[in-house]
């Protein structure tokens, strides 16, 4: 079959073209009304190394705020750098933390949107868990914020907890896909 | 004064006091965000 596959109308699709899909809807959890965090569990498993995690919709009950992405009960050892730019222009400026108790500032909140896609590898195997993010403020004086770090320890983790910074979140959606390993 | 609402999937409810204080640490960190609030 080719790659893209073309299925059509009532083909019957076989173990190896299902095999071949390379992204898997694993979770999808509805953020519900006043929330300053939210719980995703059986998140993560032995069935895939690598997950994409996209959070799109709802609103922040504050115009500018943002949510920390934390793991399991992991309270500390969340290592992340990263650079953003405001749409009206000006210098690219870098943060980072060390150590922290949370990486910070993976998803934007605003009272438009919470936003932010983010790539996780190995938060189930018991080794490192790496991040790569992105996510984008919506309002006029916004910016645009890349973010890449890891988790300093080798536990393995089912479950992924976004934390609002500041205010609460109402709606949308968080879902969970797995990369095909 | 009553604390956060907390959701675990489905659920929404109260943070407990403990929940809380890892709420507060969660965010404890957060003043590095370029114009969060």
């Amino acid at each position: 079959m080719a790659t893209p596959p073309d299925f059509t109308t009532g083909a019957i699709l076989t173990a190896a073209q299902m095999n071949a899909v390379g992204l898997w809807l694993v979770k999808s959890q509805t953020i519900g009304t006043g929330v300053a965090s939210v719980t995703v569990t059986d998140a993560f498993s032995a069935d895939y190394d690598n997950y994409r995690i996209v959070v799109s919709g709802g609103v922040s009950s504050v115009s500018a705020g943002a949510l920390n992405l934390t793991l399991g009960a992991a309270a500390t050892g969340y290592y992340r750098a990263g650079a953003f730019m405001s749409y009206s222009g000006g210098s690219i400026t870098g943060f980072n933390n060390s150590n922290a108790t949370s990486w910070n500032g993976i998803f934007e909140a605003s009272t438009n949107i919470i936003d932010g896609v983010v790539d996780l590898i190995n938060p189930f195997a018991a080794k490192n868990t790496v991040i790569s993010s992105h996510t984008s403020a919506v309002r006029t004086d916004g910016y645009s914020l890349f973010q890449g770090g890891y988790l300093a320890d080798t536990t393995s983790y089912t479950a992924l907890t976004i934390t609002a910074s500041a205010g609460n979140i109402t709606g949308g959606t968080i879902r969970v896909y797995g990369y095909r390993n | 004064m009553t604390n956060p609402l907390i959701q675990i999937d489905d659920e929404i409810r109260e943070m407990t006091d403990e929940e809380y204080a890892q709420y507060e640490a969660t965010i404890a960190n957060a003043d590095s965000m370029p114009s969060a609030e």
